[in-house]
């Protein structure tokens, strides 16, 4: 039997993080993954993640997990794949099979960073070929490089739902319109805001009621709920589609723990049964650890911190760090990890009805019912005196742990502070040179620049543009709202790419003065009409 | 052509060898390497199987071998969930009919 210091199970980020660290600490550490390809859910993620840039902000998803590989590499890890742990026992063994072949081992401290498994829901035709996962969708398209679908219906307004669909979108499919059972969109309103803007449109307090095809989709119902979900007969609504994905969350893949006999609770705010840990991870048997999704559905951001604390603590555990070093590591981790947990969508917020932001302004409801901010709403945010010239607009609105923005900004026009969940700033005593970099660095494609000034009588607009073909200059097409609904004509008048807007081009378009604060996205295509 | 042959973030996709493989006796092409389910899909097969009891069809659900819902009968042998199984040049897949191959009239 093969024996190591420390067994991790699982290589996404919360385990590979625990593995860097126990290994620099000395440790001999194997990570086994069930996968063909390490980084668990990172690898399948091609958007700028959310978070502070200690924490890989703004990286986008899949070169994080690269990162972590390479580091954990170098350190001396071993990543099992293709090793799926079936059993573990309370002597810290474990049972693995590797193809046809079932291996068992050893160590001295355990962690579990399993991460999570998708939910379903069930209606009427949902077995039915062409209903997928939106874990599948993005198999499909950001691994294997193949549409999941042509016309595409999504049900679940989380963040997956919402960051899954604008995948969709730059995959080149269609995203006929997103449902959520619930009242209010779950995921952070800068995710909706750029698939609405687009014009897909949302329907909230509606499921879906059926799937329709013959043997496969071809068409799906819709109807409104009431206040206890329950469908309202005569709201029905039908849409052409081939695919229907389903985002509706996640549930800690938590049964390892279980089989060794740490105690579990039930904890819906934490995505369902989960094991009872201390602040480092420790579950009710000593060695034995749980990091990331596993012990609470998170975010990768938090993922990696958890798996950093376990790591600690299992080399502390075995004797490589004294408790004094260990204790200084945690408690910055911790410091790290408290501050992801503020804000409007921390774990223990899950539920809550905010209307107020921390800052004490009026949330938007028209964002959290329709995906977009309206107009009244923007000068509730925007309160700055605004200058001649090239400045940001930032419509970030709600309390995310994300503050990218503000390390971007080379003439320090954007302030979060040190609460990373407060609302971003824009610093009246700077001037902005319009250089771009907190366009393409903000992870929500929330900020805009816009310049009043740019011709008498038009405005010129910068923003974030990530679809192909990438408008040229001299392009005419149309000027969309913040809800998709075409404005007029707008020019194209300058096109930039950069390494290091990574993969985002910023769009300069020319529409109306009148146009300036509410243009906030390009179609190709003109309106005949008003050429 | 459900393809992507050019992404704005991932750039132009890497494909492997082109392969032939067979579907329920027809001839398809595929690249080689990736999973059975994804050259299945780019020739327009939506259906993998027809379950025991019902013949209801199925195809990818979970796309990451754990629903089994994409299952089918790989060069005979039965039960090979196609989403995590390699595409190999010459491959002959067919249909499961619960648990045998679905007959198919030409
Ligand atoms: C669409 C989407 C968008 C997201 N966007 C963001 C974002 O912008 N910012 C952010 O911070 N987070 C984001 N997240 C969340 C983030 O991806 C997860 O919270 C994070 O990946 C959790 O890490 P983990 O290591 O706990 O689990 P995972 O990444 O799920 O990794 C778990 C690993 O364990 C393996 N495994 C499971 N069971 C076994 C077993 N029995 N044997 C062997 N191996 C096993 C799995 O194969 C997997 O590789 C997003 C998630 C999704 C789905
Ligand atoms: S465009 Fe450049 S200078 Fe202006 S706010 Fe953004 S990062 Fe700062
Ligand atoms: S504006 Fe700043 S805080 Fe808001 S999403 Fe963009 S980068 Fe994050
Ligand atoms: S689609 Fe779920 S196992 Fe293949």
């Amino acid at each position: 039997m093969k024996r190591y210091d420390l067994i991790v199970v699982g290589a996404g980020p919360s385990g590979l993080s625990a593995a860097i660290e126990a290994a620099r600490c000395g440790l001999t550490v194997a990570v086994f993954d069930e996968n063909a390809k390490p980084g668990g859910q990172l690898f399948k993620q091609i958007h700028k993640f959310f978070g502070s840039k200690e924490h890989q902000a703004k990286i986008r998803g899949y070169k994080i997990g690269e990162t972590l590989l390479s580091e954990a590499d170098a350190v001396g890890v071993k990543v099992f794949l293709n090793a799926t742990v079936s059993g573990m026992y309370m002597d810290k063994e474990i049972l693995v099979r590797r193809g046809d072949a079932m291996e068992h081992c050893k160590a001295d401290a355990i962690i579990i960073a399993t991460g999570a498994s998708e939910n379903m829901v069930t209606f009427d035709g949902w077995t039915l070929p062409g209903v997928i996962g939106a874990g599948a969708a993005q198999t499909m398209m950001n691994l294997y490089s193949i549409q999941p679908g042509q016309r595409v219906l999504m049900l679940g307004s989380g963040n997956v739902g919402l960051v899954v669909s604008f995948q969709l979108m730059q995959a080149g499919c269609e995203v006929i319109a997103l449902v959520d059972a619930s009242p209010r969109i779950g995921g952070y309103g800068v995710h909706a805001s750029k698939i609405a803007r687009c014009g897909v449109p949302f329907y909230l307090s509606h499921t879906i009621t059926k799937a329709e095809g013959p043997d496969c989709i071809t068409g799906v119902e819709i109807s409104q709920v009431d206040d206890h979900f329950t469908p309202i007969p005569g709201t029905q609504k039908h849409f052409d589609v081939d695919t229907i994905c389903m985002a509706v969350g996640l549930s800690p893949m938590s049964q390892l723990l279980k089989m060794a006999g740490c105690s579990m609770i039930d904890d819906p705010r934490r995505g369902g049964q989960v094991p009872l840990v201390d602040e480092n991870g420790e579950t009710s048997i000593p060695g034995i650890f749980a990091a990331g999704d596993v012990s609470g559905i998170e975010e990768a951001s938090s993922a990696m911190i958890e798996g950093r604390m376990s790591g600690l603590s299992a080399a502390a555990y075995l004797g490589f760090l004294s408790e004094k070093d260990k204790d200084s590591s945690l408690n910055e981790l911790e410091v790290a990890l408290n501050s992801l947990h503020q804000g409007m969508f921390a774990p223990g917020s899950k539920g809550k009805a905010f209307t107020k932001t921390d800052e004490g302004i009026a949330v938007s409801q028209s964002l959290l019912k329709k995906g977009y901010l309206d107009e009244a709403d923007i000068a509730r945010f925007n309160h700055f005196d605004k200058k001649s010239g090239v400045h940001p607009v930032i419509e970030c609105t709600q309390n995310i742990p994300c503050n990218p923005c503000q390390d971007a900004c080379p003439k320090d026009c954007i302030k979060i502070g040190k609460t990373i969940t407060a609302l971003p700033r824009i610093d009246a005593d700077s001037t902005c040179t319009g250089c771009g970099m907190c366009v393409a660095s903000c992870s929500g494609q929330a900020i805009f620049l816009v310049d009043e000034d740019y011709e008498p009588g038009y405005a010129s607009i910068t923003l974030p543009y990530e679809f192909l073909p990438r408008p040229q200059k001299g392009d005419l097409g149309t000027a969309l709202s913040r809800s998709g609904q075409p404005l007029g004509v707008a020019e194209i008048i300058d096109v930039r790419s950069a390494k290091a807007f990574d993969h985002t081009t910023l769009v300069t378009m020319k529409v109306p003065v009148a146009q300036a604060m509410t243009a906030r996205f390009y179609k190709r295509e003109a309106q005949r009409a008003e050429l | 052509m459900n393809r992507i042959s050019e992404h704005p973030i991932l750039g132009n996709t890497e494909m492997g060898r082109k392969v032939a493989f067979f579907m329920d006796g027809k001839q398809m092409e595929g690249y080689e390497g990736e999973p059975i389910a994804v050259a299945l899909k780019a020739g327009g097969v939506m259906i993998h199987r027809y379950t025991q009891k019902n013949h209801e069809p199925r195809g990818i659900f979970c796309a990451i071998g754990r629903c089994t819902d994409c299952v089918m009968i790989v060069d005979g042998v039965p039960n090979i969930r196609t989403c995590i199984t390699p595409l190999v040049s010459g491959m002959r897949i067919q249909t499961q009919d619960g648990v045998t191959a679905l007959e198919v009239t030409e």
